[in-house]
Order: structure tokens, then sequence, then C-alpha cells
């Protein structure tokens, strides 16, 4: 009996003392689990890969519980080996999200780098559409007004001509009337007829070209004196212009000068040459030249 | 009393080894094991260190496992298999990890000559 008592005693000291000294040695694969998943824990699988780190906690768990019940076992070391991957899977799994999270960054930067480079493309395109566009309107403007002057010079040059001869020399646009039409033989008294023709010449003057200057010329024939045709030409180059004036055209735009018979333009021996040489003529002096279109 | 308790001590592990040998062969285990193990080969595991470490570890496993298998220690090989499919699973891990720096390498790459292009065409 007594005997039997120190068996049992034995047997009893036997079985606690492995349980005990299994749970104060735990097996090397259960430390290396419980550092991987400490490890696993304090790195970015918390954030990145929960689930992951959820299913090695749930290992560690199971590896602990049969060493608890069972002691350093087969089974515990495989439960403790296999919480040791998962929570190393964890790890690497997080890595991963992150690696990949940030190859998603560098791409939308890339992308809205690319977006950024074709919206920058399509502005400088607009401005220079525009500048472009602007500048057309500006040719087109100054093409239009070139235009415009060089049809009001033809139309005014097409006006006077209806009444007048006109010819484009050197010295400017020159407007001859007859000195028979304007006058009476001997006087410097505007004819009445005279009067209708200069209101045309006066108008087309100050409509189309209201700024060039102009010097009206008086002239006669050979007959009589030099100095009573010279005293002729002046006095009625004198009343054309003074005429004009009252038509409106600015006096100081306009001049008068007698040249008597010293500008022929035609023979003095014959009536139609005297005809053609009593005659009064204006001169308008090109447009200075930064003036021109 | 004293051959009583011999007895159950020397009973038991027969008892358990009787047991053991009534654990079927653990065949899907060991298909499990090797599905993992070719995803982790075909994903490219043997190029990257780490995961060819892991892969190793589960070939070897996975060949100790079917020794075992043969020599009828079943219970062994499903152990076994348990930690190869681990270890493949972990190889796998590894591998999409390298997989996914060389892409986010690729990227910045990409991005920086696709940066440098920008700027060539004077757009930005």
């Amino acid at each position: 009996m007594k005997s039997q008592r120190k068996l049992g005693i034995l047997a009893f000291t036997m079985i606690f003392g492995v349980a005990g000294c299994a749970s104060s040695l735990p097996p090397q694969d259960l430390v290396t689990a419980r550092t991987a998943y400490d490890r696993a824990s304090k790195g970015p699988a918390g954030q990145l890969d929960p689930a992951d780190l959820h299913l090695a906690k749930e290992q560690l768990d199971a590896a602990e519980a049969a060493f608890q019940a069972d002691g350093d076992t087969q089974n515990t070391r495989d439960q403790a080996y296999l919480a040791a991957r998962k929570a190393e899977l964890a790890e690497v799994t997080a890595r991963t999200v992150l690696a990949k999270k940030t190859q998603a960054g560098v791409v939308d930067a890339m992308h809205a780098d690319q977006s950024q480079a074709v919206a920058d493309t399509a502005a400088e395109l607009g401005r220079t559409k525009n500048q472009l566009s602007a500048q057309n309107v500006a040719y087109v403007a100054q093409g239009v007004a070139l235009k415009d002057a060089q049809a009001r010079a033809a139309q005014a040059a097409a006006d006077l001509a209806k009444f007048a001869t006109v010819k484009q020399e050197p010295r400017g646009m020159v407007i001859t009337l007859s000195g028979s039409v304007l006058f009476t033989s001997a006087k410097s008294d505007l004819s009445p007829g005279a009067q209708l023709k200069l209101n045309d010449v006066a108008n087309a003057l100050t409509r189309e070209d209201p700024v060039s200057k102009m010097v009206v010329e008086g002239h006669t024939d050979s007959q009589g004196s030099a100095s009573s045709n010279q005293d002729l030409s002046q006095r009625r180059a004198q009343s054309v212009r003074d005429y004009l004036v009252t038509r409106g055209i600015a006096s100081d735009r306009i001049s008068a000068q007698g040249f008597g018979a010293t500008r022929s333009v035609a023979d003095n021996a014959s009536a139609e040459g005297r005809a053609n040489n009593r005659r009064v003529e204006i001169v308008v002096q090109a447009p200075p030249a930064a003036g021109a279109p | 009393m004293n051959k009583a308790i011999l007895s159950l001590i020397t009973a038991a592990p027969i008892v358990w080894g009787a047991c053991a040998a009534t654990v079927p062969p653990p065949v899907q285990r060991m298909a499990d094991a090797e599905s993992a193990q070719r995803s982790a080969r075909e994903l490219g595991a043997n190029n990257e260190p780490s995961a060819q470490l892991s892969l190793k570890l589960a070939d070897e496993q996975i060949a100790e496992a079917r020794a075992a298998m043969k020599a009828g220690e079943n219970q062994r090989a499903e152990g076994l298999l348990i930690r190869a499919k681990a270890d493949a699973e972990l190889a796998i891990a590894k591998a999409r990890e390298k997989n996914a720096q060389v892409a986010g390498k690729d990227a910045v790459t990409d991005a920086a000559a696709q940066k440098a292009t920008n700027v060539g065409q004077g757009a930005m």
C-alpha cells in the first residue's frame, strides 16, 4: 500500500513535472512564431494587411493553446511553424501593397504630368492662334484702309476728270481748267458757269482729299504785253483761289500764283493753241510720305 | 498492481502506434502543397533569393513527406505537408513582392522618361 502511494506520487510528479517543464521551455518553433508575430504586428501589416495579420494571430493562439494543453508535441511545433510563416506572410503582403501603392502614385503623377503637358500645349496653341487671328485682323484692316485710300484717290480723280483735264505729274495731280470757260476775255471775274464747275472741284477736293496742299496757277497766251499777262494771270489765279476758299477749302492749304505766258502748253500761233494756253491749273501736291497708306 | 501500471505504460505507445497507422495518406494535403509549390515557381520565386529559400524548404518537405507516406508514416507526412504548404505560400508572397517592386521601379523610370519627353517637346 505504501509502495502504491509512492508510485502514485511518482506518476503524479512525472506527469506534472513534464507539463511544468513543457510550459517553462517552449519549443523553438513557438519562440520563433512569437517573435515573428510580434515583429509583424508592429510593422505596416496592421494597416495594410490586417486580414493576414489576424490569421497569423489566430494561428499563434492555436499554437499557444496546443502548447498549454499538450506541451512540446509535434502538433504544437507544426502549429507554431504555421504561425511563424503566416506572420511573415502578412509582413511580405503588406510590403507588396505598399510597393503597389507607391507605383500607383508614380503612375498617377505621370498621368497628371502628361495631362498638364497636353493642357499647356493646348493653351500655348490657343494663345498662338489668338495672336495669329489678331494679326490677321490687323492685316485685313490695313488692307481695307489701303484699298479705301486708293479708292478715294481714284474717285477724286474720276470726279475731276468729268469737268476738267486731270493729269498725274511729278509735282502732283494737275487739274487743268480752260480759261475760256472760267473767264470772259481779259477779265479776272469768274463767269457763272465757271462757278458751277469750281463748286464741283471744291467738293471733290474737300471730300476726297482733305489734307493735301494746292497751288492755283494762272496762265495766259502770248498776246498782249508780258506785264499785263502776268498781272492778268495772277488776278485770275487769285480769284479762283479765293472762290475755292469760300467753298470750304482751308485757306492755309491753297495759294495762288500767276505765270503770264511763260508756261505755254501749245502753239500761240493758232487760235486753238492760244485757247489751250489760256488756262488755270490747280496743282494738288502729293500728300507727305508718312501720311500715305 | 505494479504489473498493471507497467503493462499500461508499455501498451500506450502500441495503442498510439495503432492509432497512427489508421491515419489515411494525406493525399489532399499533398495536392495542396504541390499546387502552392507550382504557383510559387511560376511567379518566379526562383529569381528572388528570399522566395527561393522558402520554395526550397517547401520542396524538401514535400519530398520528405512523399518518402514518409511510402513508409506508411502518414501522420508525419501530414505535418510535413502542412509546413510545406505554408512555406510555398510564403514563397508566392515573396515573389509577388519582388514583382511589385520591379513594376514600381519600371514606373519610376517610365515617369522620368515621360517627363523628359514632355520637357523636350517644350510642353512644360
